[in-house]
């Protein structure tokens, strides 16, 4: 069955993909728990819509640029923007969020030519190509770097801020370079995970995680460990009963996540 | 504590492994009694009902082939359906591919990457090719849009006709409508372009089972359908249309499309476009709309309050599942629907 199934390459580039794309989630989805930014990564992924709309105007084929680009700009104009502190930072990502989704619709769907990007919402692994590979690899290796250098330093900024700035560390430039960290991931993988989705499986393995850890690296481990086995279990029973993989993943993150929550609100 | 944990974790990964295997397994056993087919037949696989349809005919009960149809979506328009595993599946084992062509299928260039040895026959190219450029039958739809959105294009910048015009250029190759079964003389150069095309591989060109299904079939179709005098009622008249397959139903019965706005369940229309319609249809005085149930719906109950003009609602044949004899069901039940409304 196994044999038959790895007989496609497209199976092959597919699973090679979603061993790339779920431990960086499992991984960075666990500090974006930590500092309590789910919403934020959420609003990420529904600019993407923008990011394309930007790449058509300005006539960029490769709308990836585009939505890089932009998903860089949103995320460290949010993080100026909640630093003045003029409005709660819930209600300014909300703002943001909306203002950017709209404005994306809006260009996107002039002429009635939303259609074409309809895709994106629900995301195709099954469709990667060779290229995307291996954009994936230098994403999964930069941010596999990054996170080696800036582990202890972020952690200490979602412990305690003043306290981080104490001890040297500069708040700023490193919430920064993780919100860029963000939008580069949320920005590459959304193509194959889709926008209504992407969230679900930056925050379920994190989630989950954080429900039975008892200290970071429990946190971090059991993260990349249920992040990892949902998107492997998701893409395997989505082939055989053919229905789509992004969903199929969060069922098998949900079902993980329930479970870990009623483990750990017995202990 | 520590190792209750680490078995529990342990314990649950087993858990969901073992229950989603045994699901899917009982899955596939109930879903897959179909698929232990006859390896040596050669597979072809159609992308649409139409051209299912088309090929089921041509090839009817030949020995050697098989003719498989992909999924079909159930809503929503053919160009942004992207194909399930079951479909890459089946196109991994197909031979042939017969797609309706004309930028109909969004995913045939990632097919074609994927897999460069299927051959591919592309029914709306064969047409472009036979009836030449100059042909009058297919319909370049985009300057139909221009002409209604001429007063918006003017006055904007260039950079936004650059978005609209890339955007475009998805949705359809060279501007092309490409529901070109929905006019029969079309659909009978498909079923041509097919059965040529299968033939091509009998090198001898004798008179085959293929070459005598096509005979029959377009025998069938020239005898069956009956437009039920519409060609000439509706000969030179005006018709406006909510879906551009409907375009080639007005041409088949030689009435003039004055208007068209082409709906789909992503389709937004601006108040603009919509006052713009009406206007339209009451200039040219139009008396029948053609429109697609599902998403004229609505529009079609607002032009009815609004003018004089009645709404049809006719199938595209392009949701659900079909038999090799649905094609001259359905367009008969279209017309009938047309020729009860005026």
């Amino acid at each position: 069955m196994f044999s038959e199934m790895f007989s496609y390459t497209f199976m092959i580039r597919a699973t090679i993909a979603i061993l790339l794309i779920s431990p960086l989630f499992g991984t960075v989805g666990t500090m974006i728990v930590q500092k309590r930014m789910a919403y934020f990564s959420d609003a990420l992924g529904h600019s993407a819509l923008t990011g394309i709309a930007a790449g058509v105007i300005m006539g960029i084929s490769n709308t990836t640029v585009s939505m890089i680009i932009f998903g860089i700009c949103f995320a460290l104009l949010l993080n100026y923007i909640s630093r003045k502190g003029l409005s709660s930072s819930d209600t300014l990502i909300s703002v943001f969020a909306s203002c950017a989704t709209a404005l994306g619709l809006a260009i996107l769907s002039r002429g009635g030519s939303f259609s074409n990007y309809s895709a994106i919402l629900v995301g195709d692994i099954l469709s990667i190509t060779v290229k995307e590979i291996i954009q994936l690899v230098i994403l999964f290796v930069v941010i596999m770097v990054f996170w080696c250098i800036s582990i202890n330093r972020l952690t200490a900024i979602s412990i305690h801020a003043t306290l981080a700035k104490s001890r040297s560390i500069s708040v700023r430039v490193m919430e920064d370079a993780f919100a860029v960290l963000i939008a580069l991931l949320v920005m590459l993988s959304i193509k194959w995970v889709g926008i209504l989705l992407i969230n679900a499986l930056l925050i379920l393995p994190a989630a989950s995680s954080r429900n039975i850890s008892e200290n970071f690296r429990e946190y971090t481990y059991f993260s990349i460990i249920f992040s990892v086995f949902s998107g492997v279990c998701g893409l395997f029973v989505s082939y055989f009963t053919d229905m789509a993989t992004g969903p199929m993943i969060v069922i098998v993150a949900s079902v993980i996540y329930f479970a870990t929550y009623i483990y750990g609100k017995d202990r | 504590m520590k190792k209750n944990k680490y078995i529990f974790v342990l314990l649950l990964l087993i858990s969901i492994t073992v229950v989603s295997s045994l699901g899917t397994f009982f899955y596939v056993k109930n879903n897959n009694k179909q698929n232990t087919e006859d390896d040596d037949n050669i597979l072809i696989m159609t992308s649409c009902n139409p051209v299912y349809i088309a090929t089921l005919n041509v090839v009817g009960s030949t020995e050697g082939y098989t003719v498989e149809n992909l999924s079909q979506p159930t809503t929503g328009c053919l160009h942004d359906y992207t194909l399930t595993t079951e479909d890459m599946k089946k196109l991994s084992k197909a031979d042939i591919l017969v797609v309706n062509g004309g930028g109909m299928e969004g995913y045939l260039e990632d097919v074609m990457e994927a897999y460069p040895n299927l051959k591919i026959i592309d029914t709306y190219e064969y047409i472009e090719h036979s009836l030449g450029e100059a042909s009058d039958l297919l319909i370049e739809e985009e300057e139909e849009d221009e002409e209604a959105h001429e007063e918006e294009h003017h006055e904007d910048e260039s950079v936004s006709e650059e978005a609209h015009e890339e955007s475009h250029e998805h949705h359809h190759e060279h501007g092309a409508n490409s529901h070109i079964w929905m006019d029969e003389r079309l659909f009978e150069m498909q079923v041509a372009a097919i059965a040529n095309e299968l033939m091509g591989e009998n090198l001898n060109r004798e008179e085959t089972p293929i070459s005598n299904n096509y005979l029959s079939y377009t025998n069938n179709l020239n005898a069956e359908i009956d437009k039920q005098g519409l060609e000439k009622t509706l000969s030179g008249s005006n018709v406006a249309v909510l879906h551009e397959a409907f375009s080639y139903t007005a041409q088949s019965l030689g009435a003039n499309v004055a208007v068209s706005m082409d709906l789909d369940e992503e389709r937004q229309v601006s108040a603009g476009e919509v006052s713009e319609f009406i206007q339209a249809i009451q200039d040219n005085d139009i008396k029948i709309v053609f429109a697609e149930y599902d998403y004229g719906n609505a529009m079609g109950k607002l032009i009815e309050e609004q003018t004089d003009a009645k709404v049809v609602y006719l199938e595209t044949l392009v949701h659900g599942s079909y038999d090799a004899s649905s094609y001259i069901t359905i367009q008969n039940q279209n017309y009938k629907k047309i020729k009860e409304a005026l």
